[in-house]
């Protein structure tokens, strides 16, 4: 069986099932040696871990920087809302964190900080990877779980004048809301364009409109 | 308009020879309009794929007088909306509804445009109607090249009703002007 450190890039291996949680087991147990970790007894088909909120950081970039991981790419981080969900006890919601190496085929790798509801925040990771910007954005308008230090906690997805968040198992799925205007998402393109030397003649006014204006209505 | 000619007051033999011929003011507007519709296509998913088909050679949809989709609406009469709307996408729908000028028409292709399709959540519009007022729904996921053009022919039908000398009675009437009855 290939070990952890395989370097697949140079055999084109495709790494198996077995490959897969063998890197996992090794990774968890060199992290268990260095950093308070638990096991994720949800975790039915992998070996993943549940690390504390004030480790993450500390974690994650060791990850990415031993050079036997490399856990060098960040494929998404998912909210979860345990409301209602069959034996689970403990804070009502976890951010996941799904990691893989580009140089290791079989190195995949799962995170999760557990969240309680009073204390909705958790550390961002947005300087150690770039999509942790929208992919915690994404997190923030679905579930409403704040990241700390974060530079532009928006919503990603839903209208600004959007109330709630719609992916925890308390909003009611069906719920209509109307909004009164457009959304222009512009701010970061404008914001981009004037980085590479631009001039805007004419900027669009950034979406953080008056309460009147929302009251109102249409800003036409 | 053959049917002015049979009933007009100068005999059908001389008629034919005359150089002119009556026929109503309604008549002649709504050939005008219904036989020169101009689209706006407002496509936001899978159903403007099958409008590019019924745009191009084989269905040639140009073939009713839709000649020239118009990306602005303010040159154009047809509004088609094809695809999902979502809330967020309302306030642009409705805005463009109301930069076009009047007479203006809309059809609602598919599913989803229609009453939403299968996407019963919190981030669909059940029905454009909802935010504007539609002139033929399409039925279909997504509706043949075919349906678009029944749609079409309806549409024009519809406005071969429609009076233009009504209308304007009416929002002369809106607009407070005494009329005669
Ligand atoms: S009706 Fe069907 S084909 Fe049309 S936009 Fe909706 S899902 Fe796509």
């Amino acid at each position: 069986m290939k070990t952890l450190g395989t370097d697949y890039t140079k055999a084109l291996v495709p790494a198996t099932a077995a490959d897969i949680s063998c890197a996992q087991q090794s990774t968890f147990d060199w992290l268990a040696s260095r950093f308070p970790l638990d096991q994720d007894p949800l975790a039915k088909l992998s070996t993943s871990a549940i690390v504390r909120r004030e480790d993450l950081h500390e974690v994650v970039q060791a990850l990415r920087d031993t050079p036997e991981f490399a856990y060098d790419m960040l494929i998404d981080i998912i909210g979860i809302d345990y409301l209602n969900y069959p034996g689970h006890q403990g804070p009502r919601f976890a951010v996941t964190y799904l990691f893989k190496s580009m140089r290791f085929a079989a190195h995949r790798f799962q995170l999760k900080v557990l969240v309680d509801e009073e204390d909705l925040v958790v550390p961002s990771l947005h300087d150690l990877f770039h999509i942790a910007n929208w992919a915690e954005r994404e997190v923030w308008d679905l579930f409403g779980i704040r990241f700390e230090g974060h530079p532009n906690m928006k919503r990603l997805l839903n209208h600004f004048e959007f109330v709630g968040h719609p992916l925890r198992k308390d909003y009611p799925a069906q719920k209509r809301q109307w909004l009164s205007t457009n959304d222009p998402l512009l701010d970061q393109l404008e914001a981009r364009l004037r980085e590479n030397g631009m001039e805007l003649i004419d900027p669009i006014p950034l979406n953080t409109p008056a309460v009147e204006d929302v009251i109102k209505g249409s800003r036409r | 308009m053959s049917a002015e000619i049979e009933n007009s007051p100068v005999p059908q033999q001389e008629a034919a020879t005359l150089p002119f011929l009556t026929t109503s003011l309604d008549a002649v507007i709504n050939w005008g309009r219904s036989n020169s519709l101009w689209p706006f296509p407002f496509a936001t998913a899978c159903c403007a794929i099958e409008f590019m088909s019924l745009m191009s050679a084989r269905y040639d949809f140009a073939r009713f007088g839709t000649e020239f989709m118009r990306f602005t609406p303010r040159q154009s009469d047809l509004l088609m909306i094809m695809g999902t709307v979502t809330y967020k996408q309302a306030p642009i729908l409705r805005r463009i509804y109301e930069q076009m000028s009047a007479p203006r028409w809309v059809i609602a292709v598919g599913a989803c445009a229609s009453s939403g399709g299968f996407y019963d959540s919190y981030c669909t519009v059940p029905g454009i109607d909802h935010i504007i007022p539609v002139d033929v729904f399409i039925a279909g996921c997504p509706p043949r090249p075919e349906a678009y053009i029944e749609a079409a022919v309806q549409l024009q039908e519809k406005i071969k009703d429609e009076s233009f000398l009504t209308e304007r009675l009416a929002r002369l009437r809106d607009r407070g002007e005494d009329l005669p009855s």
